[in-house]
Order: structure tokens, then sequence, then C-alpha cells
């Protein structure tokens, strides 16, 4: 293939998005020509750089209510005083049982993809940790109180972690925000450690962080653990020593 | 106001409203501003709560995110009408037509800018609008034809030509070039 005609599928394939018979056209040609590789490159490190510098904004709490409202959310139907009909309640149920299901599948594809996408969720971790910081968006709620932290996120969660504040051995909470990992809302909370910040990921155990061992991206750490029936992964550039004690006391619970 | 049924409400919660990160995120690029966003995303809500019907299971992401650009054009066409005129189809060229240019976005041109996100801001909008929905929202190509409402190869002019021009910044040059440009002055 020529250059000319190549250099418009570079970016195409740098997202994913050529056609298999293209890519290995196109992949043959990149090793030949150090030109197009080099495209490819400056392609794929912008994008990287995109999505660790960019802040990608999220809703603030005054919209999510005022949308709620204007959806009749839980609250105002609540308020309302007409009598109970029994339709309303066979459609919610309904509408219930459907997204169980569907949660249920959910959690059964992703288990399974979770575990192809193993590498990536590390550096998806890593980005969402250092654009939350460069954005200075590192919490949604910012308390120390478990007692506040806990039920803010159980509110927009469909699962409660447990949450603690681990001053006393030197890891503050600071609060915590909401991520969306895989396209699913996933609890961080905040600690400090000296000046360091440490997210720490929790999700249910059904739903496992693909993620065998430490790593190390771009200088941050990555590390999991499990338990409390919670899957826990810590993103932090303070050292992986450090963030170890403050894991296990989360999974341990202790 | 006309009264929506149940159905299209529990709809909106389930389906749409999982959305409403991407939808603010979207709009606050496209805006530049915060308690605009705010106004469009609003509105956007207000026409996915009556059109909910409409949607089809499954595409509510890209669904949601064409009605908030939509949102976003009819706003931007009654509150900045000079942005919208000088963001027209032609902004390709105009793009690289000095004369045309704001001065954010002859900065970015020059490559001044400071930081990724003030050569983005700077982006007309049809390049800033496609960086974000790719980019940030990660929309495959054919979903971007869908929200944008152009065909996919000018999605994929449209994406280099954004790229090409956050590419330009200083700090994403190559180190040595930025050492040797340090060195001369």
């Amino acid at each position: 293939m020529k250059c000319d005609r190549v250099r418009p599928l570079v970016e195409p394939y740098a997202d994913g998005e050529l056609p298999a018979w293209r890519r290995l056209l196109l992949a043959r040609h990149l090793i030949a020509c150090p030109a197009c590789a080099a495209r490819l490159e400056e392609t794929r490190s912008l994008r990287d750089r995109i999505r660790a510098e960019i802040p990608r904004f999220a809703a603030p709490e005054s919209l999510r209510a005022s949308v709620m409202a204007m959806a009749g959310g839980p609250s105002s139907r609540a308020s309302s005083r007409s009598r109970p009909d029994y339709r309303w309640r066979w459609t919610a149920a309904g509408a219930l049982a459907g997204s169980v299901l569907t949660m249920f599948v959910l959690f059964a594809g992703n288990a399974i993809q979770d575990r192809r996408s193993n590498e990536d969720l590390a550096s998806v971790a890593v980005n969402a940790h250092v654009r939350a910081t460069l954005g200075n968006q590192l919490t949604q709620v910012a308390s120390s109180d478990q007692h506040t932290v806990k039920p803010w996120l159980s509110a927009r969660l469909d699962y409660s972690p447990p949450v603690r504040d681990f001053a006393p051995d030197g890891f503050p909470l600071v609060g915590a925000r909401i991520e969306y990992l895989e396209g699913r809302p996933v609890a961080v909370l905040v600690y400090r450690f000296r000046e360091h910040n440490v997210d720490v990921f929790v999700r249910p155990n059904a739903l496992r962080f693909g993620l065998s061992e430490p790593k190390t991206i771009r200088g941050f750490h990555v590390l999991r653990a499990e338990g409390q029936g919670m899957d826990w992964v810590a993103v932090s550039d303070a050292a992986t020593e450090a963030l170890a004690p403050l894991l296990r006391r989360l999974a341990e619970g202790s | 106001m006309t009264e929506i049924s149940l159905s299209a409400r529990l709809r909106f919660e389930s389906e749409v409203l999982p959305h409403l990160d991407a939808a603010y995120n979207l709009a606050r690029w496209l805006t530049r501003d915060g308690d605009d966003a705010e106004d469009v995303v609003q509105d956007a809500c207000m026409r996915a709560l009556r059109y909910v019907g409409t949607l089809r299971t499954g595409g509510a992401r890209p669904w949601f995110l064409t009605i908030v650009r939509n949102a976003f054009y009819d706003w931007v066409a009654r509150n900045r009408p000079v942005e919208i005129a000088a963001d027209r189809a032609d902004a390709i060229d105009d793009a690289t037509d000095l004369d045309a240019l704001s001065p954010e976005q002859e900065a970015v041109r020059r490559g001044d800018a400071q930081l990724l996100s003030d050569a983005l801001q700077a982006l007309p909008l049809q390049f800033r609008e496609a960086i974000v929905l790719r980019e940030l929202e990660e929309l495959s190509y054919r979903d971007m034809a869908h929200v944008l409402g152009v065909p996919i190869g000018t999605v994929m002019s449209r994406l280099a030509r954004g790229r090409a021009m956050l590419r330009r910044m200083p700090s994403l040059q190559p180190v040595h070039d930025v050492v040797q440009t340090r060195r001369q002055s």
C-alpha cells in the first residue's frame, strides 16, 4: 500500500474502527513505514493525554435533582396524595423484575468480559484518578465522617460499600465520588496519605475488577484486594508498600 | 405542558437518566459554561421525556446525546447567534484561514495554548464536539454520525482536523524540539 492511501486510515485504525482485513493490510504497512507508524503513535499519545488531562464533567447534584423532579422521581411520587392505584404497582413490579433480570444478565456478562479486559482496568482507573486530580474533582462529597459518606454513596448506587476513616493509621478519609467504569457507576473512596491522594474503587464481588497483580502505570500504582463481599482497587502515586496496609484494612474491615 | 405517562417516566429514569453525566459533559464542552450547560441539559431532558417513546432499547446514549446537541444548537441560536455564524459548515476551511479565527483559536493554531483543555475549549464547535464525543464519551464512528447528523466520512475528517489542531500545542511537540526552541530563545 502507498503512504498517501494509507494516511487517512491511520486514525480510524487507532480508533479501532477499521474492518479486520483492512486492519491487517495496514498493520503490515506500519511495520515497513516509520512515517505512518509515527503518525499512529502521535494519535495514540494525543488520546492518552486527552483522557488523562481533560476533565469529563459530571452533572452537578442540583441538575440531577431538578431532572429527577421533572421526571416525577421517588420524592415527588411519594408525596402525592393519590389513593393507591394497583395498576401502577404492577407496572412498577414489572419494571423492577425486569431490571433485576437485566442486572443479573449484566453481572454475568461482565464477569466474563472483565476477565478479558484484564489489562485495561488498571489504566482506566489511573486515568480516572488523574482526571479527578487535575480537574480538582477528587470528591463529590467531602467529609471525613463515614456516616455522611456511606449514605451519600448508597443513595446513588445499587450497592452500599463499607466506609471507614483510618486517620489514626495515617489514612484520613477525605470524601468520595462516583466514577463510571465500564459504563457503570462505581464508588470511589478518597483518602490522603501524607501528601498523596489515594483513590479506592469499590464494587461488589460479583463485579470483580479484572486485575490479577499490582501494576504501575505512568508512576501510579494500582493494587487490588477482596473482602467483605467487595472488590477493592487502590490507585495512587504513593508507594505500593504504603498502599497495601490501607487496602488490607479496608478489605478485612479491621 | 402535556401530561407524561408513567411508563414514559419509568423509561426515562431507567434508560436515559444513567447518561446524565455524558449529557452534561457534552453540554459543558459545547457551551463552555456550567450554568448554560445545566439549562441545555434541562431542556434536553424535557424533550427526552416527551419523545422517550421513540427510543429503541439499548440505543439510549447516542439518542440522548443527539437531543442534547439539538437542544444546544437551539440554545446557541437564541443566546449566542454570533458563535454559530462564525462556525457554520465551512468552518473546516475557516480553521486553516487566519482571518477567520478568533484570538483563542489563533492561539491554538500557533501552538500557544498552555493546557490541552484550553486548546479544546478554543476549537471551533464542529471539531470540539467531535473530539468530546470520541475521546471523552468514547462513541463509535457510527454513533457519532448519528449524533452529529453527518456521514461517517465527515466524522472522520472532523476528528482528523480537530486532532491536528490539538497537536499543534507546544507541549505535544516532541521533547527535543521544545528544548531546542528554548535554547534558541
